[in-house]
């Protein structure tokens, strides 16, 4: 808490009062106040659409606004003439991967080409470069153009081209998004070592939930206001209960009785999730007990909400509760179940001499969700592209709804559906105009086209939205539509290529309710990637894949269990010099130390002797611990923990080779 | 058709179910882009008409000036000559020196000078004569100018000449002189508008016939929609195909509109031929052109790229169409480049249609050149579209 207690004291950089901002219209920001102070990592978390865009850009002196008042560095913005006299001293990093970036300068290219426009003197231009890149470990490529870099990378050669002139504040609006959870932990690292090392105040905007705990105080943002700020503790504090996972069956009548009493009841893979107010962990197994009736609950464990559960608490609190239809209404259609859906037999894809795919085998049983993870240019996109009949594979077989890939790829399009990364349908059509395009195209006659399109208005809650734009859309809605349309010819096997960007936490709950009713019920198979690790937890199944390879399989639980096997326990140490702390922990063998915006965690192999030992060490060095707390282990910590590891005996066998 | 639908013909229906379902979704996309809507009505609407009114190449309105020194009747009588429409007699000037200002900058285009004594060697057969200047920086309108005044000046000389050896109808007789006498066939009032308006609309369809497709191609991949259209059941060629069928009948219909509206009735462009036949080979020209914008849109990954990729095939293409220079002045190598452009047939068989109502017994190897050449260019864009995607 000292951290904290330090920045209490100084000024205030940022100072937004009663700020709003309006777009023709619509209403971007209605009425914020915000004050940042120096050295703080200080986060927006919101959905898209919420106003953290217009919010930073207003900060950063690239917007004008219709009301309130800014004041950053002590400076009023509010003329071109006062925005000129911030901005030498702000890096401002736009939403988007690498779009402040030139594509045909080599990575060391652009590096200069921002610090000469920010006339850094050439001597510390070398030094800042060598280590940004070392930490970011993109030395290794250099000279290689900026347009060849994958997503991660050059969302990484973004954040150093913003802070290459040591900017007194960085505001950075979506940085993580569309990164993958190793690329994300680098992006981490830069920034708390500056913001550490420099006194750097840095105001990041994401969309990710669980990167809340990295900052060290948060606004939550919903429509153009403030819902709740604080640190993460405050705001959790906000909405006091308890989260409850356990396992029940049948899953589907234990989901539905629990509605009813409570307001937040999903199911994640075999698992449920359901947040209650209750916060004795005794009374809330009880109430949950009681929710269930004579369905017994399993493995219960109890909690403290995550900042997801508080976020959608306050937005049901605010009354949004959510207008979908919460009866998935039954299609005719049962799927036999037996059958596998998806089967991938030493599948191989070349791109020229680069290997993109290297002999990915797994199985996807249907009414089974399946999750592939991965880095951005891990292969996941080329696997699906390969099963979904666009890319022919250029080795090994596979057989998707009961075809052969090879030579059934017509078939094989008729019975799946897909769902790709970005928006795919037509903005300037409407809902039942896209609705009725897609049920023509899969060559539905006029009697089923009439049906599916009623079931498709109720599954995905878009009654009253019939005849609006899809553009118009908010994204949640427009998610949901884009779902609809690749059932429209009941699928049996269904590919979502990273469906839920950008969608908020409520929406994106209401989707996958969608999606396992749609597993559960009717029996389809669900292929999913995802960059949200929160979002694996709801697959039944998983597979890891590293460098075009599957590296791992296994439900969640196993993943998470094979991890504690190998590395230990995840422990949370909140103590007063937090920087240190971490140094001192390395030092003292705990490799795995991190920190969290003003928390440390770590990894025990032995809780007891181990935790001991790094009481010891930061005790005799000075650090005075608050308290030493186990962590459940999420899966970005198995994401990570796994991918590091790869990537170490990669780098051993090659300095190996070359010795 | 009575026939149970086997599986065969059920499949069949299917296929043009798809074919029906994306060629009515392009035509609800095109009416939804108000910009491109807005500038697809002005270029067959007010555009041709600008074009039908504005431009001339025949001689109009050519800033006429005067140095008269010698202020006889002959004199006066020859400047009368110079008459409106074609010339507009801007004034007389006392200084020559003047004269050559005014044509410096650009206020007078021609600047006729009368020497003294004109009338008095006229009258008494002496040759004498008067000096023209001629600005020809515009040079059709330059030369047509410096044409116009040399044959007022000339038969102003004949007639003087005749007057004076006598007025006896033999000796006049006697005289050797070659009248040439033409008669203009096809566009008798040798009206510009017709010709102009009628280019125009031919531009206009050709730009179109490019821009519409290529748009619509790359803006489903700008949007990522095309990813979602691969994975459906549609062939490459279906993709294609409907974006070709519905952005032909959208041009078809500003051709009518065009042709009907505008031109018919304002400037009473007649329209002799058959006009199923030039709707049909205009369905066909389109139909064929738009290959080139797909394969356009195929070298391009924007809108923005794509505009400019159009301007780039379509300023040759008009420039070897014989549409604003006729073939025959080209230099050789260029009429050979110019047999390769099917637009150049496409003016051939428009003319010979609209202007001369030729029938498919005289256009028939032009609609033939323009048939394979188009085909060959539609043959190309899909050979890009398929290799792009697989």
């Amino acid at each position: 808490m000292n951290a904290l207690t330090q920045t209490t004291t100084s000024q205030p950089l940022i100072r937004v009062s009663g700020l709003e901002k309006q777009y023709r219209q619509h209403m971007a920001v209605r009425g914020i106040d915000l004050t940042i102070r120096q050295g703080e990592i200080y986060g927006l978390i919101g959905p898209d659409g919420a106003g953290k865009s217009s919010l930073m850009k207003v900060i950063a002196g690239v917007l004008s606004y219709e009301a309130g008042a800014v004041e950053v560095f002590g400076i009023t913005v509010d003329s071109e003439p006062a925005a000129e006299r911030i901005k030498h001293r702000l890096g401002f990093l736009p939403q988007g991967l690498g779009l402040n970036l030139y594509p045909e300068l080599s990575v060391e290219e652009n590096v200069d080409f921002f610090a000469r426009l920010r006339l850094v003197p050439e001597r510390d231009l070398a030094d800042r470069k060598a280590r940004l890149l070392a930490i970011t470990r993109l030395d290794r490529f250099r000279d290689r153009p900026m347009k060849h870099l994958s997503g991660g990378m050059k969302q990484k050669l973004g954040l150093i081209c913003t802070l290459i002139h040591e900017p007194e504040l960085a505001i950075l609006d979506e940085p993580t998004t569309g990164v993958d959870p190793v690329s994300r932990r680098d992006f981490w690292a830069i920034l708390t070592e500056l913001v550490q090392e420099r006194r750097m105040t840095a105001l990041v905007s994401t969309a990710y939930m669980d990167e809340a705990s990295r900052f060290h105080r948060l606004s939550l943002l919903s429509n153009g206001r403030i819902l709740a700020s604080g640190t993460p503790s405050e705001v959790q504090a906000l909405v006091p209960g308890s989260a409850v996972t356990f396992q029940a069956a049948p899953q589907l009548e234990a989901l539905a009785r629990l509605r009813k009493t409570f307001t937040q009841v999903e199911a994640m893979g075999p698992l449920i999730h359901v947040f209650t107010e209750e916060t004795e962990r005794a009374a809330a197994k009880q109430r949950i007990a009681d929710g269930l009736g004579d369905i017994t609950a399993g493995e219960v464990r109890v909690d403290d909400p995550d900042l997801e559960d508080v976020f959608v608490a306050l937005l049901l609190r605010q009354g949004r509760l959510k207008d979908a239809g919460d009866v998935l209404p039954p299609s005719s259609a049962r799927l036999n179940r037996d059958g596998l859906a998806i089967e991938a037999k030493g599948l191989v894809r070349d791109f020229r001499s680069f290997r993109a795919v290297d002999r990915v085998s797994f199985q996807v049983k249907q009414g089974e969700i399946f999750g592939l993870l991965g880095a951005n240019g891990a292969g996941k996109t080329t696997v699906i592209k390969m099963l979904t009949g666009i890319l022919p594979p250029t080795g090994g077989e596979g057989r998707v709804a009961g075809a052969d890939m090879r030579k059934a790829g017509g078939v094989i399009k008729e019975r799946i559906g897909y769902m790709s990364q970005a928006f795919s349908l037509y903005l300037d059509l409407t809902v039942v105009e896209n609705i009725r395009l897609f049920a023509g195209i899969y060559g539905l006659d006029k009697e089923e086209t009439r049906t599916r399109l009623e079931w498709i208005i109720r599954m995905a809650g878009l009654a009253g939205y019939e005849s609006d734009l899809a553009g118009r859309l908010p994204m949640g809605v427009r998610q949901r539509l884009a779902l609809g349309c690749a059932l429209v010819h009941r699928p049996r096997v269904l590919f979502l290529d990273e469906p839920t960007s950008g969608v908020d936490p409520l929406g994106r709950r209401h989707f996958w309710d969608i999606l396992s009713r749609l597993a559960r019920d009717e029996g389809v198979a669900i292929l999913i990637t995802t960059h949200y690790m929160s979002e694996a937890e709801h697959c039944d199944r998983l597979a890891l894949m590293y460098a075009g390879r599957v590296v791992t399989e296994g439900s969640p639980g196993d993943m998470k269990r094979h991890v504690e096997q190998e590395a230990g326990h995840l422990f949370e140490v909140i103590a007063d010099q937090p920087a240190k702390a971490v140094l001192e922990l390395r030092r003292a063998g705990f490799a795995g130390a991190a920190l969290y915006g003003t928390r440390v965690h770590m990894f025990c192999r032995d809780p007891v002797r181990d935790k001991e030992c790094a009481c010891q060490a930061l005790a005799s060095s000075g650090v005075t611990i608050q308290s030493v707390t186990a962590r459940p282990l999420s899966l970005e910590d198995v994401f990570v923990y796994k991918v590091m590891a790869l990537e170490d005996q990669e780098r051993a066998s090659v300095s190996g080779d070359s010795v | 058709m009575t026939s149970a639908p086997g599986p065969g013909s059920q499949r069949a229906a299917i296929w043009w179910r798809r074919l029906a379902v994306m060629t009515r979704k392009e035509m609800l996309q095109l009416f939804r882009d108000v910009p491109i809507v807005a500038f697809l009505v002005y270029s067959f609407t007010l555009a041709v008409f600008i074009t039908g009114n504005g431009i001339r190449s025949q001689l109009h309105n050519a800033s006429l000036l005067v140095h008269d020194a010698d202020h006889s009747v002959s004199s006066r009588e020859l400047i009368h000559r110079f008459q409106a429409p074609f010339f507009r007699l801007e004034g007389e000037i006392a200084d020559p020196q003047e004269g050559l200002r005014w044509l410096d900058r650009g206020k007078a285009m021609v600047f006729l000078e009368i020497p003294p004594r004109f009338h008095e060697q006229l009258m008494t057969g002496e040759p004498t004569a008067v000096q023209l200047l001629v600005d020809t920086t515009n040079s059709p309108q330059g030369l047509s100018a410096a044409g116009y005044a040399a044959q007022i000046v000339e038969r102003f000389g004949q007639e003087t000449v005749q007057a004076n050896v006598g007025s006896s109808e033999e000796s006049s007789q006697n005289l050797p002189i070659i009248v040439s006498d033409h008669r203009v066939w096809y566009n008798q009032d040798q009206n510009d508008t017709w010709f102009e308006s009628i280019s125009h609309l031919l531009r206009q369809i050709t730009i179109f016939a490019i821009l519409l497709p290529a748009a619509a191609l790359v803006r489903e991949k700008e949007r990522g929609t095309v990813e979602q259209l691969l994975v459906s059941p549609l062939t490459p060629f279906q993709i294609m195909i409907s974006k070709v069928l519905a952005m032909t009948v959208v041009i078809l219909c500003a051709t009518a509109v065009s042709l009907f509206g505008i031109m018919q009735p304002v400037f009473g462009v007649p329209i002799k031929g058959s006009i199923v036949l030039f709707f049909s080979l205009t369905a066909l020209f389109v139909f064929t052109t738009a290959g080139m914008g797909l394969a356009a849109a195929t070298l391009t990954r924007n809108q923005a790229q794509v505009g400019m990729m159009t301007l780039l095939v379509v300023a040759p293409m008009l420039l070897l169409s014989g549409l604003t220079t006729p073939m025959e002045v080209m230099p050789a190598w260029v009429r050979h480049l110019m047999a390769l452009s099917p637009l150049r047939y496409y003016v051939e068989i428009t003319h010979g249609i609209l202007l001369k109502g030729a029938g498919s017994s005289t256009l028939w190897d032009s609609v033939l050149a323009m048939a394979l050449l188009g085909g060959a260019l539609f043959g190309f864009g899909m050979w890009r579209f398929r290799r792009q995607f697989e």
